[in-house]
């Protein structure tokens, strides 16, 4: 069967490493189909790498209209995803909960949460039909333990992205489709441009391996939960967090 | 720079940090004297100083700052 991963957050540094991850060892008839949201141009380099195995789509996911628009798109123009990895999210912010306006609360629900209610309904019947799929998405550990203070947003998002998770794959493991996440301390990339360097430097030290996590620990971790032989592996959350959050 | 110079911005970034334009510090101003002055606000304020004198703070140069002569101190030796 040739496999087709639907990715969204595509553009992400992550996103980008493992499509790479993904494609360097996949047969020809891989596809991917990459969303990004006006930053389409970093992928630039895949598609000239990998020619035809990599269809991109811009879609701003916090528009309800233009995600349904593009769950009709694929079901016109793609081959039903035999995996789906999810990854939009917005920088984090670190602001105390009273400055933080709703705007932004909705923001974040909308791009990781209510985007991926839509496109789980979208691509699941066809994994359910075919007795195979696999599902990911990137959590964080703030969601294990005591989460840092002034990230509410955010924390709200992948802790409702973790129910999402659980509830899904007790539905579909069935099915043949496992459903998991990924959840990373602190990772060093274009998502923490936001950050200060201050907070930054902090969670490197305080880390037990002296440093933040990187894609290139990820998105093994990734990989590994959307491979055949995690067949058996489903609703769990897999820190890759160097010790710092431990379940 | 003098110290004084470096106090008088610093005292500004306080003002607009804290949203008090009242705010008056000194030397011995530290995190006890002013309710909103958390670790959060640290950071905002030492990224803020940051930005004013055009230096960057290593994550050694912070921990332990007891207090504003503390950190008027450790900015008089960056500028």
């Amino acid at each position: 069967m040739a496999y087709t991963y639907l990715i969204t957050g595509a553009t992400s540094d992550v996103g980008r490493a493992l499509i790479e991850r993904l494609l360097q060892s996949a047969p020809a008839d891989t596809l991917v189909l990459a969303q990004g949201c006006g930053d389409l141009a970093k992928m630039a380099e895949l598609c000239r790498r990998y020619p035809g195995q990599l269809r991109t789509y811009d879609v701003d996911l916090s528009d309800r209209a233009k995600v349904d628009a593009f769950v009709e798109m694929l079901a016109a123009d793609a081959p039903a995803p035999t995996h789906f990895i999810h990854l939009p999210a917005l920088p984090v912010v670190n602001t105390k909960f009273k400055a933080f306006d709703q705007r932004r609360f909705d923001l974040d629900l909308e791009i990781e949460v209510h985007s991926a209610v839509r496109l789980c309904k979208a691509v699941l019947p066809a994994m359910a039909r075919a007795k195979f799929g696999r599902v990911l998405f990137i959590q964080t550990s703030y969601t294990i333990g005591c989460p840092p203070k002034n990230t509410a947003a955010y924390v709200m998002a992948k802790s409702a992205i973790g129910g999402l998770v659980k509830s899904l794959a007790v539905e579909y493991a069935k099915f043949g489709v496992t459903v998991n996440c990924v959840a990373p301390s602190m990772m060093e990339t274009n998502f923490l441009k936001d950050t200060p360097d201050l907070i930054v430097q902090a969670a490197a030290e305080d880390n037990p391996m002296g440093r933040n996590a990187t894609p290139a620990d990820v998105v093994p971790a990734m990989t590994f939960l959307l491979s055949d032989e995690a067949g058996f592996i489903t609703g769990v959350t897999l820190p890759v967090t160097g010790g710092s959050a431990i379940v | 720079m003098t110290e004084q110079e470096i106090l008088a911005a610093v005292q500004d970034i306080f003002r607009d940090n804290f949203d008090d334009d009242s705010l008056e510090i000194t030397r011995a101003t530290c995190a006890d004297d002013i309710e909103d002055w958390d670790s959060l606000e640290q950071i905002n304020l030492l990224t803020a100083i940051e930005k004013k004198f055009n230096i960057k703070f290593k994550l050694s140069d912070v921990r332990g700052l007891k207090d504003v002569g503390d950190l008027l101190d450790l900015v008089a030796r960056m500028v």
